[in-house]
Formats: C-alpha cells, sequence, structure tokens
C-alpha cells in the first residue's frame, strides 16, 4: 500500500486541497443516491488533487453499446451508437462495455506500468477505479458473478502475474459480487497490443477460449473485466464462448478502465 | 517451471569436506563432480523458490560447519536428520510469510512455500580431469554416461565461449540474459544448465533475485527480504503470489523499473573473463586521444593527478574526487584518466544522473578517442546490450553490470538521483573491477564525500581552515579556465518578498536588476523554489516589464514543451526564463545573468545556489555578470554559499600569485 504519496506523480497527497476535486468529481460522477458511496472511493484513492483533477474521465455523453466518450468521436449515428457499434458485429454477444477513462498518453505509461512492469500496488488503484464504474453505470444490475479475461498459462508463468484477476479480486472486495474463473485460454495468440487492424484483432481471437468453469444457474447476469477496450475482440470473443455454454438467456456485460 | 534441487556434497579422505548446492540441472552437476573428485552426493530435495533453496542452503551448511567441525560424521541418519530439518524450516519460513502476507490471498489450505523432499543419494565414483578426458575420448562413452558426452562435444562448448563473452562483467536477471542473447542474436540450448556450469565452475556467482532469510528478532522470529540487486528492504520488498514459481513470492519495487526482481528469478554476477587481453598495437588504438584543445595551468595539474591515480596500482586506493568550479571544464580533465585506463586494457564507464547529458556526451566523447567504441545506454537506448571500450550510461544503467570497468567516472554526485541513494553507491561499487578504480567529478561535493576524501576525516567547507588543493584522494580546480574569478552573488533580504510578488507590489532591486540586464542585452535566468511560483512570478515580470513581456518564459520539469523552451531560451529567442531547480545545471548560455527569488526556501540549498551561481559567465567572451539572491528572511544557505564561492575565489587568486612568483 502506498500511503500518503500519490501513484502518479509520487508526490504527497494533500488531504485538503484534494477534498474539493474528489467533491467535485463524485458530483460528476453520479445521482443523488450513488454520491456518498462514490464519493467516499475517490476520497480514498491514492491520487493527489491534482492528478484526480486531470483524470480523463469519459464524460455524460458515450456510447450506449461500447461506452466510448462521444465528444472524441465526431460521428455520432443513431440510437445513441458510436461508428464502430453500428457498423460492427452483431451487439447481441456483449450486451454493453462501461469504462471510466478515455486511453491517453499518460495513461499508458501508468497502465504499462502495471501491466508489464508489474507494479502490483498499482491494483488497489485500478480496482478502485473500477468499483467506482460499476457504482456509476452498472449499479441496478445485480450480477450474479465477476469473471476475467484469462492469461494463456504459458503466458502467465512468463510474467509471473496476472494484473486482469489482481483487478477482479479489488473489485470483488468492493462490490461484494463473487469472482469467479468462467474460462481457459487455448490459443496463444501474441500480444494483441502488437496486432493491426480490427480484422486480424478478430481473426485471432476466434476460438481462442474455452469453457473452464462448474455449473452455474442459467439465468445469470455476468460481469468480465478487462484492462482495457480497444475494438473489443477479446471480450467479444470472450461472452462468445460464455453463451455458447450457458445458452442465450444469460446477459454479459463488460468493464475496462480504459475505453 | 524451474525446479531447483538442493543437495550436500560429502568428499571422503581424511578430513571430511561436506557443503551444501543448489542446482537448476543435477546432471550438470553430477558431471561436474565426475571430473573432479569422486564424493557422495545426497539429494536433500527441490523446490521451485530460488530464494527459498538458497535460505535452506545457509540454514543446512551451517548447522553443517557447526557439527562436522566438531567431529561428527556425515551418517545415513544425520543426512536424515538434515532432511528433517529442511522441512522444519520450510514451515517455518511459509508460517512467517503468511503472517506478513495476509493482505495478498488466502491460502491457508496449503502452505505459501512448497518443497518436495527426495531422499535420495548419488555416489559418484571419480572419472578423471580434463587432460586424461583427452586421451580416452574414445571410451567416453563408456566412462562417463550421455551427460559427459554431450558435455564435452565441440558445439557445446562453442556456446559456452560465446555466453562467456557475452555476459561478461555483466550482472542480469534471468529475463535480462534472456534479452541479452536474442538482441545479439545468441542462441543457447539448455541455458540454465551451461551457466550453471559456470557457476560451479567459479566463473560466475548466482542468487535468488530477492533473498529470503530468517532472523532472530528481539520478540519473535523474522521473515527478511532483500533485494539482491539494490539492496533495498523492507517495504520496498512486496509480497505477491507468483505464477511463474506457484507459491509466496515477493518483488522489488525499487528497481522494478529495470525488470522484475523476484524471488524466483536468478541472477547472475558474471566475472570479467580473460577475452580482455588484447594485442598491443589495438590497445594503442583505443586509447588514441584526438583532441586540439589545450589545458590551463591549473588544469593540466589536477588531469595528471586523476592521471596518476588512475595509474596507481596500490590497492586501497580506489576513489578520488576531482573537485572542480562551475565551468571549470571538468570532462576536459578526464581524458588523461581515460587514455590511462584503455592503454590498461579496461573498460570505462561514465555515469551521469540525465538522459540529456548521456546523449550530448557520447558523441564527444567519441570524437575524442575515434579508435574506442562508444555506448550511449540510457533506458531506451538500442546499444544498451553493446560491447564498447567506453560505456556512458544513466546512473540506473550501471546496476546491470559487475565487475567490468577498471575505471568508473561519476559525473556530479551531489545532483539528484545519487544524493544520499545508497542502492546507486552500491551499483558503482559493483560495477567496478576488484582493483579498479571510481573518480568522483563534482563542482559542489556532498558532506560525506569531502570528509572521506578531502579532509582526512574532517569536513572542509564552513570550517576557517584552508581547503587543501590536493591530496592522495582529491584535487581541488578552484578557478575556471579562463583564469576569471567565480561571480560572487549579492544576496539581498527584502521583508515580505512573496506577498509583495502576488499583490504585483513594486520590488525595486529585482525590477532594476532584471531591466539592466535587459538593457545590456543579456537574457536572465529566474530561479524560484516550487512549481506553482513560475506562473506568478512570469506575470509579475510581464506586468512590471511590459516592453519585453513577449520575450518571457517559465518552464518546469513536466512542462511538454521543456526542450523546445530551453532551446529557444539558447536560441536568444526568449531573454527572460522563470525556472525551478531544473536548470540548476548542465545549461550554458553565453552572457547571462542570474536572480533567485525566495533564496531562503530549502530547496535551495548550499550546493544548488553554487551552481546557479555558476550559470554566469562560463564563456571565455564574457566572463563576468551578476548574481542576486533576493530573500524575505535571513538564512543560513545562500550565505554559505557566498562564502564557498569567495573561498574558491581566494585560492584560485592565491595560486595564480604563486605561480607568478615561481
Amino acid at each position: 500500500m502506498i500511503g500518503g504519496t500519490c501513484v502518479r506523480c509520487s508526490g504527497r497527497i494533500a488531504a485538503l486541497q484534494k477534498e474539493t476535486v474528489a467533491r467535485e468529481k463524485a458530483r460528476q460522477l453520479s445521482d443523488q443516491t450513488s454520491y456518498p458511496v462514490i464519493y467516499r472511493m475517490l476520497k480514498g484513492i491514492v491520487l493527489c488533487g491534482v492528478c484526480l483533477d486531470a483524470l480523463p474521465l469519459i464524460g455524460n455523453d458515450y456510447c450506449q453499446r461500447c461506452g466510448r466518450d462521444m465528444e472524441y468521436q465526431t460521428c455520432i449515428g443513431n440510437e445513441g451508437l458510436c461508428r464502430d457499434c453500428v457498423h460492427g458485429e452483431d451487439g447481441q454477444i456483449l450486451v454493453a462495455n462501461r469504462s471510466l477513462l478515455r486511453y491517453e498518453e499518460g495513461e499508458k505509461d501508468l497502465l504499462g506500468l502495471f501491466k508489464y512492469r508489474g507494479d502490483e500496488r498499482l491494483a488497489s488503484y485500478y480496482g478502485t477505479l473500477l468499483a467506482i464504474t460499476v457504482q456509476r453505470f452498472y449499479r441496478s444490475i445485480g450480477f450474479t458473478c465477476i469473471t476475467t479475461v484469462p492469461l494463456h498459462p504459458q503466458r502467465l508463468r512468463e510474467r509471473g502475474f496476472n494484473q486482469v484477476d489482481l483487478l477482479a479480486r479489488h473489485l470483488g472486495v468492493a462490490t461484494k459480487i463473487p469472482v469467479r474463473p468462467l474460462l481457459r485460454r487455448t490459443k496463444d495468440t501474441p500480444k494483441l497490443s502488437k496486432q493491426r487492424g480490427r480484422v486480424s484483432r478478430q481473426e485471432s481471437m476466434r476460438e481462442a477460449f474455452a469453457w473452464d468453469g462448474n455449473n452455474m444457474p442459467c439465468v445469470s447476469k455476468i460481469l468480465l473485466i478487462d484492462d482495457i477496450y480497444t475494438t473489443g475482440s477479446t471480450l467479444r470473443s470472450c461472452a462468445r464462448t460464455i453463451r455458447g455454454h450457458m445458452g442465450p438467456s444469460c446477459e454479459i456485460y463488460s468493464l475496462t478502465i480504459y475505453r | 517451471m524451474r525446479e531447483y534441487l538442493l543437495y550436500i556434497k560429502a568428499c571422503g579422505g581424511s578430513i571430511p569436506q561436506v557443503q551444501t548446492y543448489v542446482t537448476p540441472s543435477f546432471s550438470v552437476d553430477r558431471s561436474f563432480w565426475q571430473e573432479r573428485e569422486g564424493c557422495v552426493l545426497h539429494v536433500i530435495g527441490k523446490t521451485s523458490s530460488l530464494a527459498l533453496a538458497f535460505s535452506l542452503r545457509a540454514k543446512v551448511n551451517g548447522y553443517l560447519m557447526e557439527q562436522v567441525g566438531k567431529g561428527r560424521m556425515l551418517t545415513e541418519g544425520y543426512v536424515k536428520e538434515l532432511r528433517a530439518l529442511a522441512v522444519s524450516s520450510v514451515c517455518e519460513a511459509s508460517s512467517l510469510y503468511g503472517r506478513e502476507a495476509v493482505s495478498v490471498q488466502d491460502r491457508l489450505e496449503q502452505g505459501w512455500f512448497s518443497w518436495e523432499p527426495i531422499e535420495e543419494s548419488v555416489e559418484v565414483s571419480y572419472r578423471g580431469g580434463k587432460e586424461s578426458r583427452k586421451w580416452t575420448g574414445a571410451q567416453l562413452g563408456f566412462l562417463g554416461g550421455r551427460e559427459l558426452l554431450r558435455r564435452s562435444s565441440s558445439r557445446e562448448n562453442l556456446q559456452e565461449a560465446v555466453l562467456n563473452e557475452l555476459l561478461d562483467g555483466r550482472a542480469l536477471l534471468w529475463d535480462e540474459i534472456e534479452t541479452l542473447l536474442k538482441k545479439r542474436g545468441a542462441d543457447a540450448q539448455d541455458l540454465l544448465a551451461i551457466l550453471h556450469s559456470f557457476v560451479l565452475a567459479n566463473k560466475a556467482e548466482w542468487r535468488p533475485g530477492i533473498r529470503l532469510a530468517v532472523t532472530k528478532g528481539w520478540w519473535r522470529k523474522q521473515l527478511e527480504l532483500v533485494c539482491e540487486r539494490c539492496g533495498s528492504a523492507g517495504a520496498k520488498v512486496e509480497f505477491t503470489y507468483c505464477h511463474t514459481c506457484e507459491q509466496g513470492c515477493a518483488y522489488c519495487t525499487a528497481c522494478l523499473g529495470m525488470g522484475r526482481s523476484k524471488c524466483c528469478t536468478p541472477y547472475f554476477l558474471m566475472d570479467v573473463g580473460e577475452s580482455l587481453i588484447r594485442s598491443a598495437d589495438h590497445l594503442q588504438n583505443v586509447a588514441r586521444l584526438e583532441w586540439a584543445g589545450n589545458y590551463s595551468a591549473d588544469q593540466s595539474r589536477a588531469a595528471e593527478r586523476a592521471r596518476c591515480f588512475v595509474a596507481n596500482p596500490r590497492p586501497g586506493l580506489s576513489e578520488f574526487l576531482i573537485w572542480a568550479v562551475c565551468g571549470a571544464g571538468k570532462t576536459e580533465l578526464l581524458f588523461p584518466s581515460v587514455t590511462e585506463a584503455l592503454a590498461a586494457g579496461g573498460r570505462v564507464l561514465i555515469a551521469t544522473p540525465r538522459k540529456d547529458v548521456v546523449l550530448e556526451l557520447a558523441p564527444r566523447i567519441q570524437r575524442v578517442f575515434p579508435g574506442a567504441k562508444v555506448i550511449a545506454v540510457h533506458g531506451s537506448s538500442s546499444e544498451k546490450w553493446e560491447e564498447s571500450d567506453i560505456t556512458i550510461a544513466t546512473t540506473h544503467q550501471v546496476m546491470r553490470y559487475h565487475r567490468r570497468f577498471l575505471l568508473v567516472v561519476l559525473d556530479e554526485v551531489d545532483a539528484f538521483p545519487y544524493h544520499n541513494d545508497p542502492i546507486l553507491y552500491r551499483a558503482l561499487s559493483r560495477a567496478v573491477k576488484k582493483n579498479g578504480k571510481l573518480l568522483y567529478l563534482s563542482a559542489t561535493p556532498p558532506g560525506y564525500l569531502q570528509k572521506r576524501l578531502v579532509g582526512k576525516g574532517r569536513p572542509t567547507l564552513g570550517s576557517s581552515g584552508v581547503i587543501p588543493l590536493f591530496s592522495d584522494t582529491h584535487v581541488l580546480l578552484p578557478g575556471r579556465y579562463h583564469g576569471a574569478a567565480l561571480p560572487v552573488p549579492k544576496i539581498l533580504t527584502v521583508q515580505g518578498l512573496h506577498k509583495r510578488v502576488q499583490k504585483n507590489r513594486v520590488v525595486a532591486p529585482f525590477i532594476e536588476a532584471i531591466s539592466t540586464s535587459l538593457n545590456e542585452d543579456r537574457q536572465v535566468f529566474v530561479f524560484v523554489p516550487r512549481v506553482d511560483e513560475i506562473d506568478r512570478v512570469l506575470s509579475y515580470l510581464q506586468k512590471w516589464l511590459p516592453a519585453h513581456a513577449e520575450e518571457m518564459d517559465g518552464v518546469h520539469a513536466a512542462d511538454p514543451m521543456r526542450e523546445e523552451k530551453v532551446l529557444a531560451f539558447r536560441e536568444k529567442r526568449y531573454t527572460v526564463m522563470v525556472t525551478t531547480t531544473i536548470l540548476e545545471r548542465g545549461v550554458t548560455i553565453p552572457k547571462s545573468d542570474v536572480v533567485v527569488v525566495g533564496a531562503e526556501a530549502p530547496v535551495f540549498d548550499e550546493a544548488s545556489l553554487v551552481q546557479i551561481a555558476g550559470r554566469v559567465g562560463r564563456s571565455v567572451d564574457d566572463t563576468t555578470g551578476s548574481v542576486l539572491f533576493l530573500q524575505a528572511e535571513r538564512a543560513t544557505s545562500p550565505t554559505r554559499a557566498v562564502r564557498q564561492i569567495s573561498q574558491m575565489n581566494n585560492l584560485a587568486q592565491k595560486l595564480a600569485e604563486q605561480r607568478g612568483l615561481s
């Protein structure tokens, strides 16, 4: 646990300065009922006031399906969908995706520190961000369980840590939803961030997962977690596998830090 | 998953020799001992956590030393006892780990560490040394079995030679070794086994990335985790469940930026081998110095002293300080010392705190030493894994070397990352060869260095005594290369300085100093203690000097336009630059003046103020300039800085007089 130092600028956290920013941000992110919860989470987050203020939060105008910030997207389609979602594959697999932050330059470094360097202290920071996102968008949905996008066992052994698992554990503690591993990766796909283009990403993700969970009640709502939604091909591939096993009655929502 | 085996080697004979070893591949060890001596290998057990294996080795070794020293023989029953000892130590470590790592995960059902006891003893008989192997080559299959045959094949030897050369004098984590081999196009099968054979042959050392030990506290036993690479311990080491070794693990957060140092990662420290002996012609070419400049009398005296230090073979004399005032031409002073080290067949490392300096220095050094290979090593450098004669590196990269360099030069010892950082000093002392030399360069050496190297145990600055000009361990260069005195700062106390600036009330000396400089067509640095004051001071100046408002700007460390702004300032597109301490070093701008607003702030310590004053009058065309320290209240550091500067001026003057007389 990093006590008293900001995870982004590693400066000291000045409580007074942070207080006003946290209030303002909490008001922006919540309605009347969720305000206390979100405010408390923002207050507990290990960021200083300046960095908290600078977080690239996704505004109130977002794509109803993939959660993209519409202010930064010129083409707004019909029914509140962004261009990619209007033209993309059938959207029934994933009910919706929601994220809290836009993926910007400064964010890349911090996520890289967590994801590739393995700075596990950041897990609590990102876990809190996810919990805030759940409170903001998915408060009324009663989820049966949380599950994550799995890593290939080979990759996992090389890396030694699974950042998404850590996130899920923190989120599970914060929201009191049980975390269950449901999937197994069968294909060791090359790093998605190294692959260019939507089509090649979708192609490499096809059949990359297999069911690995126990029996679950058929009518269930599942929250799928990942760190970033770029084209959504990973999340959709996972969702397809889950639905294939559990039938069309189950609803799968996804949640990522960045969009 | 890599697994490590713990075994005891017992040699017979009149004096029993017993030693415990950790190995990643038992077959390598067995064939190794076959070549040396007959012995019995008692296997204790195996684990996938290297740190655990090493801590058990220490424990078993300690126990053995005690008992065998007393004359107890290593019987079968005794080995059984040791196996039980290992199991109980694992249990103990596991419960201690569980106590510390409550927040990580619930794992009560099984222990934190996995340990698999193996009850097996192997008798190894002597198969003859390497010489005998040559003439019994035909019978090898019969003699040593497959392992020996495989190891003696020529391809294997070739691989060993390549690895030996690549890893020469480096200290790398397992992942880094893999990257290095990939970058250099080498490919080794069974890498760990080859590396382990180096360890057995005493050519390398290996350790776990994080050392684990159970220590007795005053109250209860504690688990002690220390990063072997950077030496940090305690809160810097984070507990975690690791998927590589599938048990309790820990990683170091202090050196995380250089790769993850974990309990289960092997950390190899390779000694410098024989490969460095090269022909005299080659050495002469490498050490050729092509430099057209010439030294002032003072400079040549200092450079000669540094060279003598490097050439001096006396052991124990391993540290030297070149204390030269700002603008004395420190880099040039190094050339004779570097030549000396290169001619002796050694490699040279120049470490400096910042990447910009590395990038600027590398081409400069390459020009001067055309025969040597110079590489610039920093975090994102592509030359990181190359071989070289002269390496110019940022401070953190120094961590990757092990007894590689004959001469290590440390630039700006007092600058931010070195100052009081035991990690970096540790890395430095590891990068130097056993009989190598460490050369510190500084304009304002920190107190501990002065104490150690200048005053023979006494602090020198601030005391009334004279600073000795040279000794075995230092040389002082009090004057600039152009011979003119350092500009002495003027200190002014302005009551309510910060409030006046905030309320836009006139601070006459401040405005006057800047307008005088601007009228004389000079550029001005304005230093402020904090980032948020930059804007305030900038708008204040713009209000009071509207004629020059366009030519003013502010810059701070996190400024995205930082490089552009500094460049614009260098090119005189800006005349006033408001900044924090980031520009206190390294920036040389001819015809400039300095104003410090709020010199009483704690960020401006003595060293920092001396550096700031050293920005002025550096070039030959313009050796004077004005330095103004504005303070809101009286403080010690500006006074001390002024005292240091005038002390240096006096010394330089005295030296010049002496030269005039003789």
